[in-house]
């Protein structure tokens, strides 16, 4: 029935959700995801299939103080707080890309209060780079200062999701693999630290780009919802 | 699905959507209710003890965080926490760059059959069909795919681990995949 010669079939939905794939075939899978809605869908369907398998898997008990572990961890979740950079405020009246030099030296936190980390230009040796994500239809600009140093980057403020949904922000670099760097929150501008584990993805022409989400965030650890919002990295 | 499997996974709704509510007590009972199922997920996957329960602790801590985002409309509980745990299971693994290992000591079989009604969590139709479409499948194919699914390998892994050429393991996979989607759309 089926001749030998006749080449595979087009998988990559299923593939994509089974996690088989790997390198540039990851990558261009998941450019797909971002620019092909039938085929967002196609994964979330697959994945519902596959999770069938689930029920065939065995319980093992780990040891008895995981738990305990996991409590420790949730008491000493320190609070984060977006407050202290000021930022919405500062950056409302700014409308362009080359107003971000400047918002750099803006946010150099001379007079803030508290214990904030102060840079200073003798330590820092990397440049800072700085994104524009633009939206692809309607919205405002959500400007990005990555500071490497520190790990840190600072976002203004835009809301990209309706209610019920969440803004997540991803960085692509040259895997082409959308890696989550967190939720935006609605209309409020703030301050991130970047994993070290992905630091070294921020560097000048990845890509930063906004996926809409179910509230939370996605849960498969890839964009699941339309990217609105896309722009690259480049150093100041 | 069995009245004594429907009553398990209210209980386990509700205990995931009280937990996204910041309520502690509902997440010990989360955890009660399914740490089990998640750390032979990881344990599979993560190959060895001590790492898996360094995976279980992350798995939870998501699950703390994100357990506000779960529409019970639209995944199964166990649905939603077993992805969360195969996904961190495999991110480690791949982070730690290990080679995804052929004898686990630890970790007990995978079942090659569909399982009971009543030990069904995810059950539902879509589960019973997916179980008997994998039996239509030729023998390698079906392998393969269990293979990925259940030790989170790639194309280029699966091939190494059964020494067979990789563009023939993914002829297999994507053969068998077409097969397995005719078959539940049928």
């Amino acid at each position: 029935m089926t001749d030998i010669r006749e080449p595979d079939p087009d998988m990559a939905a299923a593939e994509l959700a089974l996690g088989v794939l790997d390198g540039e075939e990851r990558g261009a899978a998941l450019r797909r995801v971002l620019s092909e809605p039938g085929f967002a869908a196609d994964v979330e369907r697959w994945r519902g299939y596959l999770a069938a398998l689930f029920d065939l898997w065995p319980e093992v008990q780990p040891s008895g103080d995981v738990l305990a572990r996991v409590e420790r961890s949730l008491d000493g979740v320190p609070a984060v707080s977006t407050r202290r950079w000021g930022w919405p405020a500062a950056t409302a009246a700014m409308g362009s890309i080359a107003a971000a030099l400047l918002l750099v030296l803006m946010l150099q936190p001379v007079t803030a209060p508290g214990p904030v980390p102060q840079p200073t230009i003798a330590a820092r040796t990397a440049p800072m780079l700085v994104a524009a994500i633009m939206p692809d239809e309607k919205g405002e600009m959500v400007k990005a200062v990555y500071e490497p140093d520190s790990g840190m980057m600072r976002l203004t403020g835009a809301s990209m999701a309706d209610t019920g949904k969440s803004a997540e922000l991803w960085v692509i670099a040259g895997d082409g693999v959308p890696h989550s760097l967190g939720l935006l929150p609605r209309g409020q501008g703030m301050a991130m630290p970047v994993k070290p584990g992905m630091r070294p993805m921020m560097a000048p022409g990845s890509v930063l780009a906004v996926s809409i989400e179910p509230e939370g965030g996605s849960t498969t650890g890839l964009p699941t919802g339309p990217v609105v919002a896309k722009g690259a990295l480049s150093e100041v | 699905m069995t009245p004594a499997t429907a009553d398990a996974r209210a209980r386990l709704t509700e205990a995931l959507v009280r937990t996204g509510a910041e309520d502690r007590a509902a997440f010990r009972t989360l955890y009660s209710l399914t740490s089990a199922k998640l750390f032979g997920i990881c344990l599979r996957i993560c190959g060895e003890r001590q790492a898996a329960e360094d995976v279980l602790h992350e798995v939870y801590l998501t699950i703390w965080k994100r357990a506000g985002a779960y529409e019970p409309g639209r995944a199964s509980p166990i649905t939603w926490l077993a992805t969360i745990a195969r996904n961190r299971a495999i991110d480690w693994r791949r982070a730690n760059g290990v080679r995804p290992s052929i004898n686990i000591d630890d970790a007990p079989e995978i079942a090659d059959s569909a399982p009971l009604a009543s030990e069904t969590m995810v059950a539902d139709e879509d589960a019973h069909t997916l179980h008997e479409c994998l039996k239509g499948l030729e023998d390698r194919q079906g392998m393969a795919i269990r293979t990925a699914f259940f030790d989170g390998l790639t194309y280029a892994e699966i091939a190494e681990r059964q020494s067979v050429p990789l563009g023939t393991m993914k002829s297999w996979v994507r053969r068998g995949l077409a097969k397995l989607k005719e078959c539940l759309e049928r």
